[in-house]
């Protein structure tokens, strides 16, 4: 009996042990590849690139914006293969801030080999997480995107400055995950004949375009409505323009 | 204050025995260098759930009760290096002596003096609630604490100041070590050690709770009070915590232009006017009251209920006219809410401020 414990305690501590160790360890093996999600950002229909502090024309409001801050989250990235099944990455919650670099590359490493036929991705941060206490990482508060008075991520913030506006600036700060509110939207890809070949450890690339124009799809001029600060039905509008307006553009292996 | 019985305190018991196993197997070593996750016992300290109450809201999970942590967010709560000024602590607005509320001042100075347009709340039973704030717009003890830190009329910080400010001191580095393995202070892990602060504020050992425990008796005064209070309290100030956590209109105004509550959170004007039904424990010392802060004495509260109500949309149909009560009665509901004093919270050693 004593006998039987004593081993019964060493595989508990060699599990504690390995229950330790931080398993960041993300390189790949040979049976699984990475995916680097690429968010090329344009302005408009055009070749444009769209960078903070670069004074842009709507196409359709005719307004004169400059950006000084772009962040939005996407989350819950899945990717489905040839045979059906699907393969989530855990965890993934990314925050693509235009001021920090690489932060539109959203990494997902680990992805079993294999040819994948379409993507799933969720534009914003699904509801549990935002009643889910504090969190770490992409969903830290010190993001600042989230609303200490009225708890909740804020998925999508565009700040900067417009002669258009009556005081001058603009700021937008869409969320919002209940009832009719809800801006959380899931996306889908279907590559299109062109699947996505996972190699063992290589990186294959998925490009994606987002246009920041979208925002005013369907919205009113900045003279009109130029801040808004918590969920609501302009937000809704908003962030689910945004968010459709995001499409599929190429694949590289 | 002991409860043998919490499931929390099984759990401390549990890992207690499997600490024994394990030192058996000469590997405790190996649980030291990963005792990020250590249970501690219950000594008079801990978190309980009286025999009373019913289940806590938040169970700490995710976030592990320990000593180490609890400790750290105690400091915390009373270091105004948690303002931007270094001039205003959470303690300054919310004094354990008059049950965590701010005393005497309906509207609390934060930095600057700068003035908001609400009073601050008695503090006490925080595991137990649903949301926070007087319209209920914080939905987690643990994102709480980003509010207060960060909102301009009170401590008017950015949380990786915070952050920054407090991994440059080297007390707090090994307090955090000692806390989460890790000396790197994160905003995660400040906001988890404060809400363990919050959440062990227990407040349960009134005379109210020693009566409906069956461990003291009430005067008949006190007897016709809760009697009373039951008839037309305690719909909302729900027992045994003295509120249901919902949200009223009370009648105090028909103009809510100053302050819309609840309505500024769900956006709805059916909410407007309505505000979180507060505890009432403590009561006695937690003056001024309302949101606003508009009456410093329970007399006047009695008062407003009796004949006071102010007729509005959404005011709640339970307080018709008021209640038009004697002047005995309103002396027996006062006597009754005495009870609700907890001198042991109010004096408890483990959330008083701590000599570093
Ligand atoms: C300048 C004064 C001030 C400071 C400093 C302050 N508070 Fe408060 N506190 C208030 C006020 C006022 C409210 C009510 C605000 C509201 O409802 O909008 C409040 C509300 C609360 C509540 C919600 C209670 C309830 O009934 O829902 C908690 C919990 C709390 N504070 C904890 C803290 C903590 C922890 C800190 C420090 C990190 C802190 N406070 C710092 C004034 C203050
Ligand atoms: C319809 C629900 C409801 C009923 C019934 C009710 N209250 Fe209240 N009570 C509230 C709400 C809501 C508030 C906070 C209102 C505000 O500040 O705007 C409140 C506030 C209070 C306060 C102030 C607490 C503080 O910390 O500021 C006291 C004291 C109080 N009530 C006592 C009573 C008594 C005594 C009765 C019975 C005579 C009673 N209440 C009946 C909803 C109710």
């Amino acid at each position: 009996m004593k006998n039987l414990f004593i081993s019964a305690a060493f595989v508990v501590a060699a599990l504690s042990m390995s229950s330790c160790k931080k398993d960041d360890d993300t390189t790949p093996t040979s049976t699984t590849g990475t995916v680097e999600i690429n968010m090329a950002h344009r302005w408009g229909n055009s070749t444009t690139n769209f960078l903070l502090n670069m004074e842009l024309v709507h196409p359709m409001t005719n307004d004169t914006l400059t950006f000084t801050t772009f962040k939005y989250y996407v989350s819950n990235i899945k990717f489905k293969k040839a045979d059906g099944t699907w393969y989530t990455h855990p965890e993934s919650y990314f925050l693509v801030d235009l001021s920090t670099s690489g932060s539109e590359i959203l990494s997902i490493p680990n992805v079993p080999i294999g040819e994948y036929t379409d993507m799933e991705y969720t534009m914003g941060v699904d509801s549990l997480q935002n009643v889910a206490g504090a969190q770490t990482g992409a969903l830290a508060v010190s993001n600042n995107m989230f609303w200490s008075w009225n708890s909740g991520y804020i998925m999508v913030k565009a700040e900067g400055t417009s002669p258009n506006s009556g005081s001058g600036s603009f700021a937008f700060h869409l969320g919002g995950f209940m009832g009719t509110n809800n801006v959380v939207t899931t996306n889908s890809v279907n590559f299109i004949g062109n699947s996505l070949t996972i190699t063992g450890g290589k990186t294959s690339e998925v490009h994606m375009i987002v246009n920041p124009a979208k925002l005013w799809h369907s919205s009113a001029p900045l003279a009109t409505s130029s801040s808004i600060m918590m969920p609501g039905a302009t937000a809704k509008t908003m962030a689910t323009d945004f968010y459709n307006g995001i499409m599929f553009d190429h694949i590289h292996e | 204050m002991n409860n043998a019985n919490s499931p929390l305190n099984d759990r401390g018991d549990n890992f207690f025995r499997m600490k024994h196993f394990l030192l058996f197997s000469l590997s405790l070593f190996l649980l030291i260098s990963c005792a990020k996750e250590k249970i501690e016992e219950y000594d008079g300290w801990g978190f309980y759930k009286p025999s009373h109450f019913p289940e806590p809201h938040y169970k700490f999970e995710k976030n592990n009760l320990t000593r180490a942590r609890f400790d750290l967010g105690r400091d915390l709560f009373y270091d105004p290096i948690l303002s931007s000024d270094s001039t205003i602590s959470c303690a300054k607005c919310h004094a354990q002596t008059h049950g965590f509320a701010d005393h005497n001042v309906n509207f609390s100075l934060g930095v600057n003096n700068s003035i908001g347009k609400r009073n601050s709340p008695a503090l006490s039973n925080l595991a137990w609630y649903p949301n926070f704030m007087w319209d209920g717009g914080i939905n987690h003890i643990e994102t709480f604490s980003f509010a207060p830190i960060t909102n301009p009329i009170e401590m008017h910080e950015t949380m990786s100041n915070v952050v920054a400010k407090l991994n440059a001191s080297s007390y707090y580095k090994d307090k955090f070590k000692k806390a989460y393995g890790n000396p790197t202070v994160t905003d995660q892990n400040l906001l988890k050690a404060l809400a363990q602060f919050m959440a062990l504020m227990i407040s349960a050992e009134s005379k109210y709770d020693n009566y409906v425990l069956g461990k003291t008796t009430f005067s008949a005064a006190e007897k016709n009070g809760l009697q009373l209070f039951r008839t037309h309290c305690a719909s909302c100030h729900t027992e045994p915590l003295t509120s249901s956590f919902g949200f009223a209109n009370n009648g105090l105004d028909s103009d809510f232009t100053d302050d819309l509550g609840r309505g500024l959170v769900t956006q709805d004007p059916n909410d407007n006017g309505k505000f979180r039904i507060p505890s009432l424990r403590n009561v006695s010392l937690t003056y001024p009251y309302m949101h606003d802060g508009r009456f410093f004495t329970l007399s006047q509260v009695l008062d407003h209920y009796s004949n006071g109500i102010v007729q509005s949309s959404t005011l709640d149909p339970s307080l018709g006219i008021g209640f038009n009560f004697t002047t005995q009665e309103k002396q027996d509901i006062i006597t009754f809410l005495n009870t609700l004093t907890d001198q042991n919270y109010l004096a408890n050693p483990y959330l008083s401020e701590k000599k570093k």
